[in-house]
């Protein structure tokens, strides 16, 4: 049960961060190798919160999102002002991550605050629970969602699409690009804070450029324009690591060979561009009311 | 007719509009000016710097030197989403559509490029913003109407035919609400029929939506036809060779000179 409880709240914590991903390089098309920066940022600052301060949990895991979000403007600003996109961007992510990971690495206190350099922040409160993570998943999910299909969302995607036109079309693209990165850093804090809280423990050690190309590849995986895409196969990208573990080494092939086979074959990603919706159960539903009245017509 | 375009205050001028790429000389010394309402044709050879002109007043590139003002004031140095805000919108030479987008959701960015409501409310999706959002459903709705493309709302904008490509960029440029339209080419690759379809089409944009507009166009009787009642600049090599009527144009020795070249022996 409690391995079984791990990967559950592993791959949930993944998701979340997952979803950030999914929002800046899967909407708004700038490629990220830099959101586990933002996880460690959130997820110190959450456990600073909590463990300092006494804060509840909930309300350090928000506080822990905004300063991820806060920061991103930080990489965000002079990038996007200098018009920064594709590989140049993701570069820029992952210079900054790398430098967040080192500073934490070798910040041992600041002030009176011991966050233990490279030996981690220890004595976390363990909080995580198979509960909160789903609870915490599945309010991102709904707000991801809202967020994408709203007028800010939709903005998003027309810079992916075409950026020259969007911005003919009167789209501020600093804005809608830092308000993109802003959102996307969130939620990777928030995923951050549930990871210390698991844990109860934060080592710079678990935010590696591994950690994060793993999100941007269940972002490719799973889809690009699609929440429910990279999800899914957050989930299975956690999971099937862990059931081809009696092929110990072999499974990185497999894993390996798995991309090829899916960019052959879908370059948009397993579910690109289809959305989280109900269409198709509405047209099947459609489909079986004429079945009903053809039925009924003929007979 | 000179005398009342004085007296009335342009929406756009340009003057002395010069941009330099590397050595070339792409737009040289092109002046103009419009009046609210009026619709004009900008003809000339392949090459002739016509796409920069509207490059420079939607300000993707930046000129040289030289001035334009809308409504009087310099929009020169402005962000190209500024200038759409400030009412001047365009279609593109080669289409820019946002290809994986609907025909719908092509339009509807054109209306909420600047939000109308605040990020939270995205999120929570307020009875204020879910009332904003119905608003821009039936506005887009009634631009696709405008422009005959209501029963192609949802299909992928890269998969409509080409003419209909053409008339939804046109709903999108409509839809960021501008004072002054610019048309790149409507009826490039369009047939005879077509053409009229379209002459029809942006005639009743022009007299319903009262916005100024001017078109670049290569189809001769596309720009005589819609040109009829006011003038056609013509831009050669980058400079303004002339302006005048259409019947005025067509018979300019220096214009058919600039299209057809100059008989040797003649």
């Amino acid at each position: 049960m409690g391995y079984l409880e791990a990967i559950i709240i592993l791959s949930g914590i993944n998701i979340i961060a997952v979803m950030g991903v999914s929002i800046l390089t899967g909407y708004t098309g700038l490629f990220t190798i830099g959101h586990a920066g933002f996880m460690a940022l959130g997820g110190y600052m959450s456990a600073v919160m909590v463990k300092e301060f006494h804060l509840p949990v909930i309300l350090a895991l928000i506080i822990g999102g905004f300063f991820a979000g806060l920061c991103s403007f930080i990489i965000g600003y002079p990038s996007f002002r200098s018009q920064l996109r594709g590989d140049y961007f993701a570069i820029a992510t992952l210079g900054f991550s790398e430098a967040i990971r080192l500073v934490l690495n070798n910040t041992k206190t600041i002030g009176p605050l011991n966050i233990g350099g490279a030996f981690g922040y220890m004595n976390i409160p363990s909080a995580t629970t198979v509960p909160m993570v789903v609870g915490v998943l599945i309010v991102g999910l709904y707000l991801a969602h809202m967020f994408v299909t709203s007028q800010f969302g939709k903005n998003c995607i027309a810079v992916s699409q075409d950026e020259t036109a969007a911005q003919m079309m009167g789209v501020n693209l600093l804005r809608t690009k830092l308000i993109a990165l802003f959102v996307s850093a969130f939620y990777a804090g928030v995923a951050g804070g549930l990871m210390g809280f698991y844990f109860a423990y934060l080592s710079p050690s678990f935010f590696t450029i591994t950690q994060s190309s793993n999100l941007l590849a269940a972002v490719v995986f799973g889809g690009i324009q699609s929440l429910i895409g990279p999800v899914i196969t957050a989930f299975v990208l956690i999971a099937i690591p862990q059931l081809l573990l009696v092929f110990s080494e072999w499974r990185l092939v497999i894993y390996g060979f798995l991309f090829v086979i899916v960019m052959i074959f879908r370059p948009q990603g397993l579910l690109g561009y289809v959305e989280m919706n109900m269409n198709f159960a509405r047209v099947l539903w459609n489909k079986l009311l004429r079945r009903k009245t053809v039925d009924v017509i003929e007979g | 007719m000179s005398a009342d375009i004085q007296q009335s205050n342009p929406i756009l001028e340009i003057k002395n509009l010069t941009v330099d790429f590397g050595g070339v000389r792409a737009v040289n010394d092109v002046t103009l000016s419009l009046q609210p309402g009026e619709f004009v044709g900008l003809i000339g050879p392949n090459g002739a710097g016509k796409t920069t002109v509207f490059n420079l007043i939607t300000n993707a590139i930046q000129a040289t030197s030289g001035e334009i003002l809308l409504n009087g004031k310099s929009i020169l140095g402005k962000s190209p989403d500024q200038i759409c805000r400030l009412g001047i919108s365009r279609t593109f030479q080669n289409i820019r559509l946002f290809p994986q987008m609907t025909a719908y959701e092509n339009v509807e960015l054109g209306l909420h490029s600047t939000p109308h409501y605040s990020l939270a409310e995205a999120f929570v999706r307020t009875p204020r913003a879910s009332r904003v959002e119905k608003q821009t459903h039936q506005k887009a709705l009634e631009l696709l109407e405008v422009v005959n493309l209501r029963e192609f709302a949802r299909e992928r904008a890269s998969s409509l035919p080409y003419g209909l490509q053409r008339r939804l960029e046109m709903a999108r440029a409509m839809a960021t609400s501008p004072q002054m339209l610019l048309l790149d080419e409507p009826a490039a690759g369009m047939n005879e029929d077509e053409c009229k379809d379209l002459i029809r089409l942006i005639r009743q944009i022009h007299e319903s939506m009262k916005y100024t507009m001017i078109m670049i166009e290569h189809h001769m009787n596309v720009v005589m036809d819609l040109c009829r009642d006011s003038r056609i600049y013509v831009l050669s090599l980058g400079s303004l060779l002339t302006v005048g009527t259409p019947t005025e144009i067509q018979t300019n020795p220096q214009v058919i000179k600039a299209y057809l070249g100059e008989r040797k022996n003649g």
